[in-house]
């Protein structure tokens, strides 16, 4: 394991053996992929660089010139309700120094003002206005259809914006796969979808952005053992998982681990209200969703959409893990709701997540310590030669009548976290999106 | 205090001496059982209909007056039941996040005591920084403003009956808050 994977012949061209880095057969992980700075600088261009990347809820932007600014991978990124009415991309940085643009982190505006130079850009990016405009009069080489903010391609499924840097991208569609039947179960177990609640909730881990991943991939294995304080002081006791009632689901990388239990998350809100209103629709979400969709609208699950979108069904909250270096992650926590649910659930909801899923909740609380760690020991160049064991479940992939995707039986499993590396692998190791097989 | 944290305003005579050594020795003390997690005598220290609140803090231009809603994303939207259920989840033996447990050190400062229209109820001002250290080299630092309403009690105590701290920071540079500030 000592020889170096990563040979770059030129910035373009890195010559990439992703299959020692992960071998997902036999269950084995490098942890060199935790921890060396040009694997991370790759992720960098062939993963977040060419990946659709979730950036609004459309509740979050309602209204024209309505922004908000976020990242993909580390480039920064204002997202803002275009006078066309749809959600525009863009890199936030002028096209002329360089400059950030964009300084506020949510907003309404009508124009994006550079602060250097004042260069002005519209709703979509568009190169508006200048200052002194006289000086650039009739230079053939200032062209201001040219000089916009670079745009993604922005598309969305049910709500949820996805953008992507890669004009050679599949759509998000195709991106999705069969997923998109899994991620109906929280963005249309109801006619009028879903609803953000305002604000977020950001922190800073010193991980590297690939644990929390597949941590919510797929890891339900760590929630009895982590989180067994919490459990504890909520309910006395850890919930139990049914192997042959939970399943591993997974999709071009996308991955839920799930039981069937239908309100097993919901239960950790300790709200009776909502616990209700989830038996309240019980039927109408099963008309909409079928009987094994439905009951997974609240149950003991996680998921993540690769790369770096992970949910809670059931605690109702989107998260994403932004990398901002090889062992750095921020992360950027929302909690919604159905949007036709009894407003007073709102708080129920967002208290509940606070209470549970965020920086100071009872189970996030010890989640943190552990992806840092799993991270910060691998400056030891010993302890990187140490392969990881990813191995539980090799043999339990099923056939299922209804689920689709890769299924595989107990949500005790590994198979969503083999899947996500594999995913990763494919990209790492394709030099354009016509190498990366559908999975 | 209203709910979003609005002092009633009247005016500011001078606070006796003596009453306002009193409230800042009750802060001190506060800060003290949290520094030694004695989280069932700090639990005492707060009134039934506690409100303690840590909103989350969001960069946005001056036009855009950050307001404090309500219904915002938070670290903490609490009433007493749920600062119950965190204390409890501190307690367990298996809460591997403190143990080896966290060294902590709250500071308070710039503590300033206003009279509000309740004679048995005052607005407190203070700047706290919370400094965790664990293990060899974990450190984490939080700074925040925070907002107090101190009641005297029936029984003559001090009570602490809201909180609305304001970080200082908008992306919370630590992994948790696995403490109260
Ligand atoms: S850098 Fe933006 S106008 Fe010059
Ligand atoms: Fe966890």
């Amino acid at each position: 394991m000592s020889n170096l994977v990563v040979e770059t012949t030129s910035r373009e061209v890195p010559i990439v053996r992703t299959g020692e880095w992960v071998d997902v057969e036999n269950g084995w992980l490098d942890r060199r992929i935790f921890w060396q700075d040009d694997i991370y600088a790759l992720e960098l261009e062939r993963i977040f660089a060419r990946c659709w990347i979730f950036v609004a809820h459309d509740s979050q932007l309602p209204e024209v010139g309505d922004f908000l600014t976020s990242t993909i991978g580390q480039d920064a990124v204002i997202v803002s309700r275009g006078e066309d009415g749809k959600i525009h991309t863009f890199l936030n940085s002028c096209s002329h120094r360089g400059n950030r643009v964009c300084f506020a982190e949510v907003g309404k505006a009508r124009r994006f003002t550079c602060n250097f130079h004042g260069w002005s850009y519209g709703l979509d990016g568009g190169l508006k206005s200048v200052s002194r405009p006289q000086s650039y009069d009739g230079k053939s080489n200032f062209d201001k259809a040219k000089l916009g903010l670079h745009p993604a391609r922005v598309e969305s499924y049910k709500g949820m914006h996805f953008a992507c840097f890669d004009p050679a991208a599949p759509s998000l569609e195709e991106y999705l796969g069969d997923f998109r039947w899994y991620l109906d179960v929280i963005l249309d177990n109801d006619e009028g979808g879903i609803e953000f609640i305002d604000g977020n909730i950001k922190s800073h881990l010193k991980c590297n952005w690939k644990f929390p991943a597949e941590n919510f991939v797929g890891d339900s294995y760590h929630a009895p053992w982590t989180h067994g304080s919490a459990l504890i002081a909520m309910f006395g006791k850890a919930p139990t998982m049914r192997a042959e009632r939970s399943y591993h689901a997974n999709v071009n990388g996308h991955g839920w681990e799930f039981g069937l239990d239908f309100i097993g998350n919901a239960a950790t809100l300790n709200s009776p209200q909502i616990i209700e209103y989830l038996r309240g629709q019980e039927t109408k979400f099963a008309e909409r969703l079928g009987k094994v969709r439905s009951r997974m609208v609240g149950s003991l699950s996680s998921a993540n959409v690769f790369p770096n979108l992970s949910f809670l069904a059931g605690h109702n909250t989107f998260r994403t893990w932004n990398p901002k270096g090889p062992s750095e992650t921020e992360l950027n926590t929302w909690v919604f709701l159905n949007a036709n649910a009894p407003q007073e659930l709102k708080d129920e909801y967002r208290r509940g997540v606070m209470l549970t899923f965020s920086p100071a909740g009872v189970f996030e609380m010890d989640d943190g310590e552990n992806f840092e760690n799993c991270t910060s020991v691998n400056a030891g160049v010993v302890t990187r030669r140490q392969m990881l064991h990813v191995g539980m479940g090799l043999d339990s992939q099923i056939d299922h009548d209804e689920l689709k995707g890769n299924v595989y039986q107990s949500q005790i499993n590994e198979a969503n976290q083999r899947a996500f590396y594999q995913r990763w692998a494919d990209l790492m190791g394709a030099e354009t999106w016509a190498d990366v097989p559908v999975r | 205090m209203n709910q979003s944290g609005q002092v009633a305003s009247c005016d500011n005579p001078a606070v006796p001496i003596v009453l306002l050594l009193e409230i800042q020795q009750f802060l001190y003390r506060e800060a003290r059982l949290l520094d030694g997690e004695q989280y069932d005598e700090w639990l005492e220290l707060l009134a039934d209909d506690i409100h303690y609140w840590v909103p989350g803090v969001q960069a946005r231009y001056r036009k855009d007056v950050e307001k404090f809603s309500a219904g915002r994303m938070a670290y903490f939207d609490d009433n007493l039941e749920y600062l119950k259920i965190r204390v409890a989840r501190a307690k367990q033996p298996n809460a591997w996040a403190e143990d080896p447990p966290t060294r902590h050190f709250h500071l308070v400062g710039n503590i300033e005591v206003e009279i509000t229209e309740n004679p048995a109820e005052w607005t407190v001002h203070s700047l706290i920084l919370n400094n965790r250290h664990r293990t060899e080299n974990d450190e984490m630092e939080i700074k925040a403003r925070r907002l107090d309403l101190v009641r005297r009690d029936q029984d003559g105590s001090l009570k602490l009956a809201r909180r609305k701290v304001i970080l200082q920071q908008t992306v919370l540079q630590s992994k948790n808050i696995n403490t109260f500030l």
